[in-house]
């Protein structure tokens, strides 16, 4: 009781509209939202919290290898929805693509469109809202789950961020046996020079109940942008759900994806994740293996050029016996791009036989790329099956000298054998459908690159 | 001129030379075979051929319908015309045969022009069919996982699918067992024709059984020591390579 | 397992005799501390201001308990004694040698073969040198192979160019301590061309209460030359933590060999924090064997810097880690040139609530062709409480280079102690032979005499592990 007081009497020291306006270099904008009163709360702690934890510094073994310069928050803006034909030409350019249950369209975190094509999902019991309508009508749903996991990658900091200024993103709860046959997109967009946006999703998928979820994320055009996002998946008792996070941003993003994997007893996630954005692309994936017979796939795939830098940390959070995970992730980098992977396997005191791989891939294609791998190993319990492996290498020079052989042009060889290398991955998804459009997204950025 | 032309061709790898000064003609519509003992340097003329990159030219030219190819990329060569079937067709993880010939077809189409693709699978079915190749191979990866005699079988489905001038076949008999053999031997003998030069090479005789040649060649250390008809091929059989070598060392002592 | 294998007294290295030490520092470190240390030992002012300056950077760097492991904050350094000697000056002889000195030879098993080596072998009793004879046959070749306090007197030319070369004093804060503390460890230095048949050897001991170690060893190889060194220790039990802080440096030049063995096995209440590294020049090869049994806490990532186009780099480590400690090894190889292979194989086991941990580290940098590295890390879980970590960071820059990295995790399978089992082996003995069957073709790398003695340590500690 005397903390809830205590909370109340500090509200009127926070200042509203510094809590809504950070990072804001810019125009002050107006709250113009009026959240319920337990999300307000949890918006202004979140901003004392972000406040109070001291940005990363190079010493940091979380942000070791990191470009920590390029984290600079000076100068990002909050978005202002964007004009009435800005948004029917983004809802036009978001058409096509794959057949989907339902797709929502969100500009600068404002929602431009939610169609809902498979109708009988409400009928199910499926809710699947923007997440600001679901704040409103299912507080206890929301509220169970909303930013509960610990953030233990190292940007608790910008978790924080993220919880001080979401509004935007994408709520689903499935109820239990509930079977949804097409995925359920969404796709995000960043316009305008210098904004940010603030993506969240929240999945919760019953009792053995299967689903596909999409994010993808946009940049409207070529401008530079701050994305800070959020995405808490809960797969309950015999859940399976397939998650795909498409990073596409401008390439003048600075971009974080946090993501916490919640997989129940004799549950099943996938999650999987293509990179191509952004400037300095931090992810961070937990998996918690928190019943016995659950199993996490993590799978990423990033196309690395220009200066661009993906920094990826993992931790595959064995809680549980007879869990398993495995891990694949694979970068190409060309021109002087960066990446960094650390990935850590925890396999806590008890949580016996548990299978747990992790396995990345760093192909070279430029003397400038740089790939750095940091893959981990922390048994605590015994009978288990633990083994990681890094490598890094460039394209085989005899498969090359084969290629040309048939008369296939250099550029055009090591573009298939690029390709040939990502492949494995998204095969590991087990799905053509979004597997062609994954590779469409990859072969347009070989295209313009 | 309409043939491929080596004329006292040198070549070396790692500062060893291989290719010691060999010359050889093959004109279109003719089929000569190279043998030779282990070590004589005929998968080397093969890969020098090809272009491959480990090996360096120190002499001589090779002249394709009267066009240098020795300063071109290998695959400029290849678009040019000229095939080599590897000994050990490489492995390429990932990379579907469907996808790896329809960039080797589209590679030789005029600039701007896209395949046709009902017209290209229907071609590449006809080949398949001829080479007994099951359609399911299409989306596996180039050679992964294949037996000896499906790498083979796909080298020669490649040359078919890609209608070379001149096809260099190296070694394509070894590691086949007897039905392979016929399967492919068929697959090249179809391919033969007045606009088709071949260049086969092998260690055994039994190869050309299947192939018969119009010209036989014997190389020893680096060049053509011998060449007459296919009887020549006959007498390798029974008599070994020996003979031909000790010849060699009494025309040529301490030659090193 | 025959019986005798396992009739292995545990007492080895639990002994101490009456000490008797004429020169000692007191406790704590302070400039005073370490101009006693320089006056007793009659050095140069070079090294003088080398000591003082080294103190400074000790007290600037913080405790790397931002990565490494929070029990470094059980060291008291105001509460360790940094130098003393027992006034004795290195002896020639074996006559010479007092009698209790000789005595802890033949408590530690040392075999009669070995003994005769003695003849060639530096053997560190406390942080003086008490015994250093070079073999004849070694010196003949010209090999100087002597005190670190000797070297850097007699030898100054060779010793200036590359001592704190390859280690810099700030490498880390405990390079930095044992650059102000140093003594004994020992020089060699190895003519063009030399093939030294015989390893060199040098046993250290620890024999006194809150007594920290510091031993400086500068190892250089000049062209074409081969040496190897052989380190091992054992340590007496006491009540508090003692430091041991070595900084061992070596230099292979063009076409020179180096192997550098250690077989560690302090007693559990000390703490091992040492910095190994070699420079490797062209075509030249460093092989670090090392072997960590004792210690409460061991942190060693033995290294080699590929200096030159074509040099080897090899690291083959041994870990076990029994109740209550915690051994934190593994390897840094830094690529410098064109054409340059490193080889990290790394097995601990862990036994109990051991808990065994890699390091690693593995650098290529921009515009290098042709590089090479290979990492195994394989680790064995003996009991449910156990733990193991890895914690590998590798950078490659540019094509043309091969980097790999692998580990894995497992544990004895019942399996097979239960069909060792029904053919009569008791479950020690069983768990002993599948222990020594996971490191075996690492342990056929090391020296005869080490193979042996470290199987009957295995054995030992297997036995203990079980029932």
């Amino acid at each position: 009781m005397s903390t809830a007081i205590a909370s109340t009497e500090e509200r009127p020291r926070i200042n509203r509209d510094e809590a809504a306006l950070i990072l804001t270099s810019g125009p002050a904008e107006q709250e113009n939202h009026e959240f319920a009163d337990w999300f307000s709360q949890l918006r202004f702690d979140a901003w004392k919290t972000f406040q109070e934890i001291p940005p990363p510094a190079r010493t940091d073994e979380a942000w070791r290898f990191a470009t920590i310069k390029a984290l600079d928050l000076a100068g990002w803006a909050r978005p202002v929805p964007v004009a009435e034909s800005v948004a029917s030409e983004l809802i036009q350019r978001s058409s096509g693509g794959l057949e989907t249950a339902g797709r929502m369209i969100f500009a600068n975190d404002q929602l431009l469109s939610r169609e809902l094509r498979a109708k009988e999902l409400e009928a199910q019991g499926v809710i699947w809202k923007p997440l600001e309508q679901a704040i409103a009508e299912h507080e206890a749903l929301v509220s169970r789950h909303f930013m509960t996991q610990e953030v233990v990658l190292g940007s608790r900091k910008y978790a924080a961020l993220h919880q001080a200024n979401v509004r935007a993103g994408t709520f689903i709860y499935v109820p239990r046996n509930v079977e949804i046959a097409l995925p359920l997109e969404t796709i995000h967009w960043l316009h305008g020079r210098n904004h940010s946006v603030f993506p969240h999703t929240l999945i919760i998928v019953g009792e053995n109940s299967k689903v596909t979820v999409i994010d993808r994320f946009h940049g409207a055009g070529g401008e530079a942008g701050f994305a800070c996002g959020v995405n808490d998946l809960f797969l309950e008792r015999g859940a399976k759900l397939t998650y795909v996070n498409v990073q596409d941003w401008s390439r003048e993003t600075l971009a974080f994806q946090i993501n916490s994997t919640t997989v129940g007893r004799d549950a099943s996630a996938i999650n999987m994740a293509l990179n191509l954005g952004g400037k300095y692309a931090r992810t961070e994936s937990v998996s918690r293996l928190l019943g016995e017979g659950g199993r996490s796939d993590m799978l990423a795939l990033s196309v690395a050029d220009g200066t661009q830098e993906f920094d990826q940390r993992t931790l595959q959070d064995h809680r549980k016996p007879d869990t398993a995970s495995d891990l694949l992730y694979k970068n190409s980098l060309d021109d002087q791009a960066r990446t960094i992977f650390a990935g850590l396997i925890r396999v806590e005191p008890g949580s016996h036989r548990t299978d747990a791989y992790q396995k990345v891939r760093n192909l070279l294609l430029s003397d400038d790329a740089e790939a750095n791998s940091m893959p981990g190993l922390e048994i605590l319990a015994d009978e288990v099956r633990c083994t990681h492996g890094a490598t890094s290498g460039q394209l085989g020079e005899e498969e090359l000298f084969y290629m040309l052989a048939r008369g296939i042009p250099r550029r055009e060889a090591q573009r298939l054998m690029v390709f040939g290398f990502l492949n494995e991955v998204i095969e590991r998804l087990g799905d053509k459908k979004i597997g062609d459009e994954l590779r469409e997204l990859m072969r347009r950025k070989f295209a313009a690159g | 001129m309409k043939s491929l032309v080596i004329k006292d061709l040198h070549a070396s790898v790692a500062g060893n030379e291989i290719i010691r000064g060999l010359s050889l003609v093959i004109e279109p519509g003719k089929v000569h075979a190279i043998m030779g003992p282990n070590g004589s340097g005929k998968s080397t003329l093969a890969k020098v051929l090809g272009g491959h990159p480990d090996y360096e030219v120190t002499g001589g030219e090779v002249l394709m319908d009267g066009e240098e190819i020795l300063g071109m990329e290998p695959d400029d060569r290849a678009r040019k015309g000229l095939f080599i079937a590897f000994q050990y067709p490489m492995e390429i993880p990932g990379v579907s045969n469907a996808n790896f010939l329809r960039a080797a077809v589209q590679a030789r189409l005029p600039e701007g022009e896209t395949l046709d693709a009902t017209e290209y699978y229907g071609r590449l079915y006809e080949k398949m069919d001829l080479l007994e190749i099951d359609r399911k191979f299409t989306s596996r990866s180039v050679n992964e996982g294949f037996s000896g005699g499906e790498k083979k079988r796909n080298e020669i489905l490649q040359m078919a699918l890609l209608e070379p001038r001149y096809a260099i076949l190296d070694e394509t008999d070894s590691g086949l067992d007897i039905d392979a053999l016929k399967i492919v031997s068929n697959g090249v003998n179809t391919l033969r024709g007045p606009n088709l030069g071949v260049l086969l090479i092998t260690h055994y005789q039994r190869l050309l059984n299947y192939i018969v040649p119009d010209v036989v060649h014997v190389m020893v250390r680096g060049r053509i020591v011998r060449t007459g008809g296919k009887e020549l091929a006959l007498a390798l059989e029974e008599q070994g390579y020996d003979w031909i070598i000790k010849e060699e060392e009494l025309e040529e002592p301490a030659a090193v | 397992m025959p019986a005798e294998t396992i009739d292995i007294d545990r007492s080895v290295g639990d002994f101490s005799y009456p000490e008797s030490h004429e020169f000692d520092a007191g406790t704590g470190l302070t400039r005073d501390t370490i101009n006693y240390i320089v006056d007793v030992k009659g050095e140069p002012d070079w090294i003088r201001d080398f000591r003082l300056k080294a103190l400074e950077t000790f007290e600037s760097k913080p405790m790397p308990t931002h990565w490494a492991s929070h029990d470094l904050d059980a060291i008291h350094f105001d509460k360790i004694r940094y130098y003393l000697a027992n006034g004795q000056r290195p002896t020639r002889s074996w006559d010479e040698v007092p009698e209790d000195v000789k005595r802890t030879f033949e408590r530690l098993g040392i075999p009669e073969q070995e003994r005769k080596f003695l003849a060639g072998v530096e053997a560190q009793f406390d942080s003086e040198a008490v015994y250093s004879n070079i073999k004849a046959a070694v010196g003949e070749q010209g090999v100087i192979f002597t005190g670190s306090t000797e070297g850097l007197k007699n030898h100054p030319e060779l010793f200036k160019k590359w001592f704190g070369k390859v280690i810099p004093t700030g490498d880390n804060k405990f390079s930095a301590l044992n650059s102000a503390v140093f003594s004994g460890g020992s020089f060699i230095y190895v003519p063009p061309g030399v093939k030294v048949k015989h390893p060199l050897q040098a046993y250290f001991r620890i024999n006194a209460e809150n007594f920290g170690q510091f031993e400086r060893t500068l190892i250089i190889a000049d062209e074409g030359s081969e040496v190897m060194y052989m380190e091992g220790c054992t340590a007496p039990k006491f009540e508090t933590a003692t430091l041991h802080s070595a900084v061992v440096e070596l230099v292979a030049m063009k076409g020179a060999k180096i192997q550098y063995v250690t077989v560690q096995n302090w007693s559990p209440n000390v703490f091992n924090l040492v910095t190994k590294r070699a420079i490797a020049h062209e075509e030249a090869e460093v092989k670090w064997i090392d072997c960590n049994i004792g210690s409460r806490l061991t942190m060693k990532y033995p290294g080699v810097v590929l200096k030159g186009r074509k040099a080897r780099g090899e690291v083959l480590s041994i870990a076990l880690a029994s109740n209550g400690q915690h051994q934190d090894t593994g390897a840094k190889m830094i690529h410098a040139a064109d054409e340059t292979t490193s080889n990290i194989i790394s097995k601990s086991i862990s036994v109990g609530t051991g808990r065994a941990t890699y390091r690693g580290l593995v650098h290529v940098p921009r515009h290098l062709k042709h590089c090479k590295n290979n990492t195994e890390c394989d680790a064995l879980l003996i009991n449910a409480h156990s733990r193991t970590d890895t914690y590998p960071a590798i950078t490659v820059r540019g094509t043309g280079n091969a980097v790999q990295h692998e580990a894995s995790v497992s544990q004895v399978s019942a399996e097979q102690i239960f069909y060792m089992q029904q053919r009569g082996l008791s479950e020690g003995q069983a768990m002993s032979l599948s222990v020594n069957g996971f490191v075996n073709d690492l342990v056929r790398q090391f020296p005869m005499e080490y193979s042996v003695e470290l199987k009957r340590l295995i054995d030992l500690e297997m036995e203990g592990s079980v029932g």
